[in-house]
């Protein structure tokens, strides 16, 4: 990805005890799900339970980074100021490969919104918002890397 | 001879002025409403034991009471949003039917959309600082409220192939009700065409698929059938209601987009008054969106789940039609001022006494009034009759 993709503007997160595994992944560029230690199912986001068998053990499962479109919408008005230069842009709902059935809201970037299908496969790529802040959006899978 | 049990039963019902209220405060709103019911069911502040009402704050039901000058023995604030008035309803109900009230007041109050005005530039929320907790998993990729429900839209299409045209007829039958409707927003009818053509907010929702953003309010008065007999108007009877929830903000947990809690509480509120959906003359269905109204028909069983489209389309929800829906013009033309679930009961309770001239369903002996809440987050159904269980 060329450059940054929303501005500098937006909103950070504030991470608590249960998530700050998730930002800490995602800023080392590593995507992941949580994972009940007791049952094994994944859940996003990450939460201080497992909603099936309420176990509060917990691991951070690795997955692959790639997946396919569940939905998507194409946002043409922007309800948050900073965003209002930036619509067009896609919002996407993925569902992650390897992950148990977990799904993200992200966006698909390096495509043209008229691209986006559902069941199109995407693959995750990385927008550095700052020194402890990465965020992971998606591109169609098997867009040609940027020379580096 | 064993005692009757005691029977919740909606005595009284009123709108406050609307859609644009910009010499009212929000309390003032609810104050106009709350006379307004009160009035309707020949009683006074002095009856009222129970006070219920939803806002955006805590202990909000409390300065509600002192605006109104209350004291009540029962107080529910439970806030659900969209679906918030229908849950108050349902806890009303069982207030008065276990003896813990006599009579509950329910209003609301809001001026959105001239908050709107004099809230220049915040009035979208969100811009800097620290994402709102719950909902930064969606919030910091830049989705929005029309987001979520266009993600839902946009996942059903692809399941059912319901499309634009089927999702717009929901905004042309509202419309035409509206037209009845001499305080509705918008009033001027409008075709499927116009609809598909007005400019796409969040595809493949178009700014006439989204509500209008209005001010206003309303208040109903729940009693017992007992106390009921005494008063001016025929009662309307709470027959059974449910509610249910499946997520709170974030799309990424919702487990089908395409199914909203209406699958859990309509058919509990349908078994508890001991009907079914076919038995149901009309609906006053929460229409934030098109695609709402789709999802809700589906998940309360007025049709299979995928034929929602075809359902609401050819004028389906029209008076006449296989299930009329929002005779008074519904959130996407009349009013929406934030949390709408009020008009819902309101419409329905009128529908049943026979008061909605123009677009009246003749005989109408059973009426719903379904609430939807956050991001398709909290659902609840209220079943409402003419004549006692």
């Amino acid at each position: 990805m060329t450059g940054r993709w929303f501005p500098d503007e937006m909103p950070v997160p504030a991470a608590s005890a249960e998530t700050a595994g998730w930002w800490e992944a995602a800023a080392a560029h590593r995507l992941v799900v949580q994972r009940c230690d007791a049952c094994g199912t994944t859940r996003h986001p990450p939460g201080p339970v497992c909603p099936s068998c309420r176990s509060a053990a917990a691991s951070w499962h690795a997955v692959p980074g790639t997946g396919t479109v569940y939905t998507y919408t194409v946002v043409r008005q922007a309800f948050i100021p900073a965003l209002a230069d930036r619509v067009p842009y896609v919002v996407v709902v993925v569902a992650l490969d390897g992950s148990g059935g977990a799904r993200l809201v992200s966006n698909v970037v390096d495509a043209d919104a008229t691209e986006v299908t559902v069941g199109m496969p995407v693959e995750v790529v990385w927008e550095d918002m700052g020194p402890e802040l990465a965020l992971p959006r998606f591109r169609p899978r098997g867009t040609p890397s940027e020379p580096s | 001879m064993t005692a009757r049990r005691r029977q919740a039963v909606v005595v009284g019902v009123a709108t406050s002025d609307y859609p644009h209220l910009p010499g009212m405060s929000e309390y003032g709103v609810h104050g106009q409403a709350a006379d307004r019911a009160l009035a309707d069911a020949g009683l006074t502040f002095a009856d009222v034991d129970g006070l219920a009402t939803a806002g955006f704050f805590p202990m909000y039901a409390t300065m509600v009471a002192e605006y109104l000058g209350l004291h009540p023995l029962y107080l529910d604030e439970t806030n659900t949003g969209g679906s918030s008035f229908e849950v108050l309803l349902e806890h009303a109900a069982y207030a008065v039917e276990s003896g813990a009230a006599e009579v509950v007041l329910i209003t609301y109050g809001s001026i959105q959309l001239s908050q709107m005005g004099r809230r220049l530039g915040t009035g979208g929320g969100g811009g800097g600082g620290f994402a709102p907790g719950p909902s930064v998993y969606d919030s910091l990729w830049g989705n929005t409220l029309v987001g979520n429900y266009a993600l839902a839209a946009r996942r059903h299409m692809h399941q059912y192939g319901t499309t634009a045209e089927q999702l717009a007829a929901v905004a042309v039958t509202m419309r035409r009700h509206a037209g009845t409707n001499p305080q509705a927003q918008e009033r001027d009818p409008i075709t499927v065409e116009d609809v598909v053509t007005s400019r796409l907010v969040a595809d493949p929702l178009h700014k006439l698929d989204c509500c209008v953003i209005s001010d206003g309010g309303g208040a109903c008065v729940v009693t017992t059938a007992e106390r009921a007999a005494d008063l001016r108007s025929a009662p309307v009877y709470v027959l059974g209601a449910a509610h249910a929830t499946t997520h709170h903000l974030n799309m990424s947990a919702m487990p089908d987009l395409t199914v909203t809690p209406a699958a859990q509480s309509g058919p509990a509120a349908f078994a508890r008054a001991g009907i079914t959906p076919a038995e149901v003359d009309t609906a006053q269905l929460y229409d934030s969106f098109t695609i709402t109204v789709v999802l809700t028909v589906e998940d309360l069983g007025f049709c299979e789940k995928g034929e929602g489209g075809a359902f609401v389309a050819d004028d389906g929800l029209a008076v006449g039609g296989r299930l009329p829906t929002n005779t008074d013009g519904g959130g996407l033309s009349a009013c929406h001022p934030g949390m709408r679930g009020m008009f819902l009961i309101v419409e329905a309770v009128r529908q049943l006494r026979g008061q909605c001239g123009a677009t009246q369903v003749p005989d109408a002996r059973i009426a719903v009034a379904h609430g939807t809440g956050g991001m398709l987050s909290t659902g609840a159904t209220v079943v409402l009759g003419r004549e006692a269980p």
